[in-house]
């Protein structure tokens, strides 16, 4: 049983918006495939925004799934403001998940092409039942609140650029005045600028409206632009969990040192020194071997890796999940001298 | 694999079952008795009930299905209540004459509906148009009426090929194909128009995949792109109407049979059906869904030789 | 009002207004008809046409045109039905499987199969043979069991449309599941619906017919079509001609149902990516350079533009030049539709169907560049852009290679990778089966994959994203090419997978002294791969040089704004409260002006920059002649940047119109 994420950074004033507990989800029969998620525990703060970090294989997306019922889980608990939905159809989270609502990560296939921006932002006010003649204002509030023309709502999807998509995605998450929002990679298909400019809006929403944000990425510079706190995943399973700042720039598990190691910066000369300490490293490459069944599942590439890793999946202890967390600090990359 | 096949062959068997119940229970949902068949016309009711009773027409219907299907499993089908003529050995003779024109009649259409596809997809312009049009119309034209126009051109007017009847292969080979030429070319007319339409459409689709750019682009020799490469991709969905047309010929021989008088399953189906001939009635449903059955299982091997993901799976 | 899709082609008017009047014509019979449908006329028996009988009369005299119209309603209305009932059970019971899957999904999708294996025809026979000839209920019958293929088409299809991204957004919201299918799922498959339903209706008719010919049809004294056909082929020896006019009526409709299905499937086949060969283009020389390619260089691009449908067309690069010495790493980055894949494929001449190169030359040194000319001067090699399409296939492969984004995809997923790589190791190097079996797991080493016999026998799915990749490069390696042109070849790929194949092609370069373009969306990939970059923006390029240069110090002030608006901070640098963003969006090629393409962006944008700007020296690099640099910088602006502090403040939320 893993231990409980340590506080965020946010004061806690209320129980957890949202709350994740010993959450497994298994494709296929159990025996044949190893599961996607693998007893993974966080707390989302109300106002507090947590990146769930990860690359393919992570699990990252199945949990966005399961917590909004489109994925079943099989064990564990998914709590809603302290409300169980964890096995609530979409049927009954109508009641019990009204607050939850989430933005997709393709901006091209998250809005249907045959309906105006306005027939798709009224349609979660038409489930709500919101009276008819509140509908139109509300629509064109959240439009407001992404920055596009209260003439959007009549033209069709395809007239709008991929960042202006996204942004109508947004504004859908918004018009029933949410509390808490799943954000599946929202950025990952835009371009630089367009990506800076839609992570300015969320971060613009994120403190005027007091979101709780779920913000699923595999991007580690975003996440620590827009989190407050960051859980790292690796093939189903929680390997460090801490504020967005100490885990991105001072990372304590040797996964999430790879993970930084290997994003690339703009500066060569930096890179550089970044590339030789990220060779010097010594982890194993990905898709080498297939993971362990049972053990820690970074075993197979860990420098660190000793029988007991193989043997034993390491419990979550101060928000790291490491057999010889003690020895980290002896891999990390260099810091650059402020 | 083995499982994969070991699941196909069961549900190979049951297919084969349903069927012989669903004829069953058509054949018993007909006003008619086969009592009313023996005794012969002008019997009295009594003489019906007697006979219906000898039949075992009168006991449940579970019985007598489970009775039939003993009797079927051991290659016993009965004999016709017409002419008392053993229907097992009357189907196998008649297989070989269906068998041989739904054969010619896809491998003629595969043939030539592939050499037409590949030119159609790969020229494009006035050839690929030409060839959408008239696959277009040949596929929409009626096998019967086709059938009566030929005989009346070829058979009667121009005396080349004779207009009905069939000749064993055993008794003469030649005269064997002279008589399933017209049969085959009426079939194979539509055969060739869909089969062109389903080559054309896979090599379009296949070469507008992105490993055929790749092959492009280190500098793969079109025709090896074309024939090689483009030609396996689209060999699935290929492969997959060539079984149908099969199934498609051997189900609808019924009228290309009645009108080329030639004796074969479609034509003991209507006899045995016109005539309320039970036992034969289910025997002709068997053999025919046991036909479609081993062709798609044929068809999910040879797909699997072809496609290494379905091998794999 | 659009214009439905069934008339936009000539085939699709024509069919519907076939079947339009033969309805008309059939409803309104009893009306028109100029004879009784059983009125005699012992004295006219067997005619040809004739102004009274204008398509003759059959063997009891009876007027044929009268028959068939009056036949046409109990011919094509049972088809109608059967496609009616085939739809109303398959599509239902489609969108249950589709969205509730698992044993639903088994239990329909099995029993859809036992109904395709029953041999209909007899079936239907059967049906007749207990309860009589029906049309109305057998073709009842036949539509039950048409309903199999039904089902099987329609659930691809609404399996398919489930991944749509709206479909899961709308069903967190709370959308019931009868509103998904209605509103989401069923409109999108609105085209096969009409296009299916026009086949089987085609199909049905058939069937009806072919039935009613055995005799299993409405008997007199008002046959349909088939019985008509059955009459007249007693007659096939008398008088032939009375088949023909029922059967055209019939073949007709048939005809016009599948024309109408294909109007409505329609153009979507016709954007046909065949390969065609392409005509020699006579090669236009730049304005600027000389005739050949600077000395020391492998690759001399100059003045390149890009253009779809010839040179009227509209442009999708203008004037790129760039050069590329032997063994060193070119970057071109951009971001979306600036035209760096354009530019980069129109290179060894891969650029889609109708985009051509309309202007510059591309210089390759090659293989040729050991031969010297008469005057013992390295010889000039080849301008790309000029060769027709059979002398850059030799090319390709042997000298250029490239790699793509989707490594997944490139493979061919029918052969092995064995294969895949043998068949063009001994295309280019001329040696046997075994030989090249040898050299391609040599290959397989180099891309740093250990097991090379397993991986001979593998297929494409099996492999993961990465080791897919190292697979490409092997492949592109076979020929032992000079240049590499890498198209984004690990933005689909995991970080650390990146990173991998980062290194893999750095040691490549090293070891084996290949030249590499690698296009990019990534500023920090091309800081780690490469030694020079050139920016693109709106298919220009704004700022070239070398990484240190134009990374470190930008002078274009779109880079140096891309650059703010990467969060990837360096290291020890705090996170800025907002990212620095660009406002408004990128310029299509119709709209880009005659001036600095940047202009409505830029907040250092003055008037001067309506003027076309030319490409100008820039990080310190010396004069050189005319425009075309070499390796030394060149920036695209009126203002550049001569420090960073010149970087444009962050914006706030931008209130775009939409384009």
């Amino acid at each position: 049983m893993n231990a409980l994420v340590p506080a965020p950074s946010v004061p806690v004033l209320s129980a957890p918006a949202l709350s994740v507990r010993d959450l497994t989800v298994r494709y296929g029969r159990a025996g044949k495939t190893l599961p996607a998620v693998d007893g993974v525990s966080f707390d989302v703060a109300p106002g507090e925004t947590l990146g769930l970090v990860g690359e393919s294989g992570s699990g990252k997306s199945t949990i966005g799934k399961a917590i909004l019922g489109l994925q079943p889980p099989n064990t564990g608990r998914i709590l809603l403001h302290g409300t169980d939905i964890t096995r609530a159809s979409l049927r009954q989270r109508r009641v019990t998940a009204i607050d939850l609502r989430v933005v997709f990560q393709d901006p091209y296939s998250s809005l249907n092409p045959a309906q105006t921006i306005g027939q798709t932002l009224t349609e979660p006010l038409q489930v709500l039942r919101v009276p008819k003649d509140r509908r139109r204002p509300r629509i064109l509030e959240s439009l407001a609140a992404v920055g596009l023309p209260a003439d959007a709502a009549d033209r069709y999807p395809a007239r709008f650029s991929g960042g202006q998509r996204q942004r109508i995605a947004i504004a859908r998450a918004l018009v029933c005045d949410p509390q808490v929002i799943v954000l599946d990679e929202p950025v990952s298909a835009l371009d630089l600028s367009t990506q800076a400019q839609v992570l300015n809006l969320l971060a613009d929403l994120r403190d005027s409206r007091q979101l709780a944000l779920l913000f699923i990425a595999h991007d580690l510079g975003v996440v620590r632009f827009l989190a407050q706190r960051v859980v790292v995943l690796y093939r189903g399973q929680v390997m460090e969990a801490g504020g967005a700042e100490e885990v991105t720039q001072r990372p304590r598990h040797p996964y999430s040192i790879a993970l930084t190691a290997a994003a690339p910066v703009p500066q060569p000369a930096e890179q550089a020194r970044r590339r030789a300490a990220r060779e010097a490293l010594g982890v194993g490459p990905a898709g080498a071997t297939p993971p362990a069944a049972a053990g820690c599942p970074f075993a197979t590439r860990c420098p660190l890796a000793t029988d007991v890793c193989h043997r034993e999946r390491p419990p979550l202890v101060a928000g790291v999940a490491c057999h010889h967390a003690d020895q980290v600090a002896g891999l990390r990359l260099p810091t650059r001298a402020a | 694999m083995l499982t994969y096949l070991a699941r196909r062959l069961a549900f190979a068997v049951t297919t084969v079952l349903a069927a012989s119940v669903v004829s069953f229970l058509l054949v018993h949902a007909s006003s008619g008795s086969p009592g009313a068949i023996t005794a012969g016309a002008g019997a009295t009711p009594a003489q019906v009930a007697a006979e219906n009773h000898r039949l075992g027409w009168d006991q449940p219907l579970v019985t007598q299905y489970l009775t039939w299907l003993g009797h079927a499993a051991s290659g016993n089908f009965g004999v016709s209540l017409i002419d008392g003529h053993n229907i097992w050995s009357d189907l196998m003779a008649r297989l070989p004459v269906t068998a041989s024109i739904a054969v010619f009649a896809t491998l003629l259409s595969g043939v030539f509906g592939v050499l037409i596809g590949v030119a159609a997809a790969v020229r494009s312009g006035l050839a690929d148009r030409a060839v959408t049009v008239g696959s277009g119309v040949a596929l929409s034209l009626p096998q019967f009426w086709i059938g009566i126009l030929l005989v009346y051109l070829i058979a009667i007017k121009a005396h080349l090929l004779p207009a009905t009847g069939y000749v064993a292969f055993s008794a003469s080979p030649s005269q064997y194909l002279q008589s399933l030429a017209l049969p085959v070319i009426t079939l194979t007319i539509t055969g060739t128009a869909i089969i062109a339409r389903t080559t054309r459409t896979g090599m379009i689709s296949a070469l507008r995949q992105e490993h055929i750019r790749t092959l492009h682009a280190l500098g793969t020799p079109p025709w090896r792109i074309r024939y090689v490469h483009a030609l396996r991709f689209a060999a699935a969905p290929v492969v997959s109407v060539l079984g149908i047309q099969f199934i498609a010929l051997f189900g609808g021989s019924v009228v290309i049979e009645q009108l080329f008088a030639l004796p074969g399953l479609g034509q003991a189906a209507q006899n045995a059906i016109g005539t309320n001939d039970f036992p034969a009635v289910q025997g002709v449903v068997v053999i025919a869904t046991v036909v479609v059955v081993i062709t798609n299982l044929v068809l999910d091997l040879v797909l699997a030789a072809i496609d290494p993901r379905v091998r794999t799976a | 009002m659009r214009v439905p899709r069934a008339l936009r082609t000539v085939g699709g008017v024509l069919s519907a207004a076939w079947l339009v009047f033969l309805l008309l014509a059939s409803v309104t019979a009893s009306w028109w008809l100029p004879y009784q449908v059983d009125a005699q006329d012992p004295a006219h028996t067997l005619a040809g046409p004739s102004a009274s009988h204008w398509l003759g009369t059959d063997d009891l005299g009876r007027d044929v045109l009268s028959r068939i119209a009056a036949g046409s309603w109990i011919s094509v209305g049972p088809a109608l039905l059967a496609v009616v009932v085939a739809f109303g059970i398959g599509i239902p019971l489609a969108l249950l499987a589709a969205e509730h899957g698992r044993w639903v999904e088994h239990g329909f999708s099995r029993f859809a199969e036992l109904l395709l294996a029953l041999p209909s025809i007899v079936i239907l026979l059967a049906f007749v043979g207990a309860v009589g000839v029906h049309p109305w209920a057998i073709m009842t019958v036949l539509g039950v069991l048409l309903s199999a293929p039904v089902y099987r088409i329609f659930l691809g299809q609404a399996q398919s449309l489930r991944t749509q991204l709206y479909v899961d957004a709308a069903r967190v919201n709370g959308v019931s599941s009868l509103r998904v299918n209605l509103r989401h799922v069923l409109p999108a498959m609105a085209t096969t619906i009409a296009v299916q339903a026009a086949q089987l209706f085609a199909i049905s008719v058939l069937i009806e017919a072919g039935l009613a010919f055995m005799g299993f049809g409405p008997s007199v004294p008002s046959p349909s079509w088939g019985g008509l056909i059955a009459a007249a082929s007693q007659h096939v020896y008398d008088d032939p001609w009375l088949m023909v006019p029922t059967g055209v009526v019939l073949a007709l409709t048939v005809i016009a149902a599948n024309g109408l299905a294909d109007a409505v499937a329609g153009g979507r086949e016709r954007e046909a990516a065949t390969p065609r060969h392409r005509k020699p283009r006579t090669s236009v020389r730049a304005a600027t350079g000389g005739t050949h390619a600077t000395e020391g260089m492998l690759l001399d691009v100059r003045d390149l533009t890009v253009a779809v449908g010839g040179p009227d067309g509209p442009a999708l690069v203008t004037g790129v030049s760039f050069a590329l010495p032997p063994g060193t790493v070119l970057g071109l980055v951009g971001e979306s539709g600036c035209g760096k894949t354009m530019t980069a494929r129109a290179l060894p001449g891969l650029l889609p169907e109708g985009v051509e190169v309309t202007g510059g030359s591309v210089w390759f040194a090659g293989r040729d560049s050991a031969d010297r000319d008469s005057a013992g001067r390295d010889s000039a090699g080849r301008d790309l852009a000029g060769l027709p399409d059979k002398e850059l296939q030799a090319i390709r492969g042997r000298e250029i290679a490239v790699i793509s984004q989707e490594p997944m995809v490139a493979l061919d997923p029918m052969f092995s990778v064995g294969y895949q790589l043998t068949q063009p190791i001994r295309r280019f190097r001329g040696v046997g089966r075994a030989e090249a079996r040898r050299i391609a797991a040599e290959l397989l080493g180099q891309v740093g994959i250990v097991d090379a016999g397993r991986m001979l026998r593998s297929y494409p799915h099996q492999l993961s994203g990465g080791m897919a990749q190292r697979v490409c490069i092997a492949l592109a390696l076979t020929g032992s090419p000079k240049l590499l042109i890498a198209d984004e070849p690990t933005t689909a790929l995991d970080v650390t997978v990146q990173a991998e194949i980062l290194s893999l092609l750095r040691a490549l370069v090293r070891t084996t002294g290949l030249s590499v373009i690698i296009v990019s969306h990534d500023p920090g990939v091309v800081a780690d791969l490469c030694d020079e970059v050139a920016v693109m923006y709106a298919g220009q390029v704004v700022e070239s040089g070398t990484v240190a240069e134009v990374l470190g110090q930008p002078a274009h002030p779109y880079t140096a704004a891309l650059l703010a608006a990467n969060p990837h901070v360096a290291e020890g640098l705090p996170v800025p409260e907002r990212l620095p963003s660009i406002p408004g969006t990128v310029p299509a090629p119709p709209d880009w002006p005659a001036g600095c393409r940047f202009a409505s962006r830029c907040s250092l944008a003055t008037a001067e920059c309506a003027a076309p700007v030319p490409a100008t020296p820039a990080h310190g690099a010396a004069k050189v002649h005319g425009a075309a640099n070499h390796g030394t910088g060149t920036v695209r602006c009126v203002h550049p940047l001569s420090s960073p502090a010149e970087l444009p403040v962050p914006h706030p939320v931008e209130r775009g119109v939409p384009s």
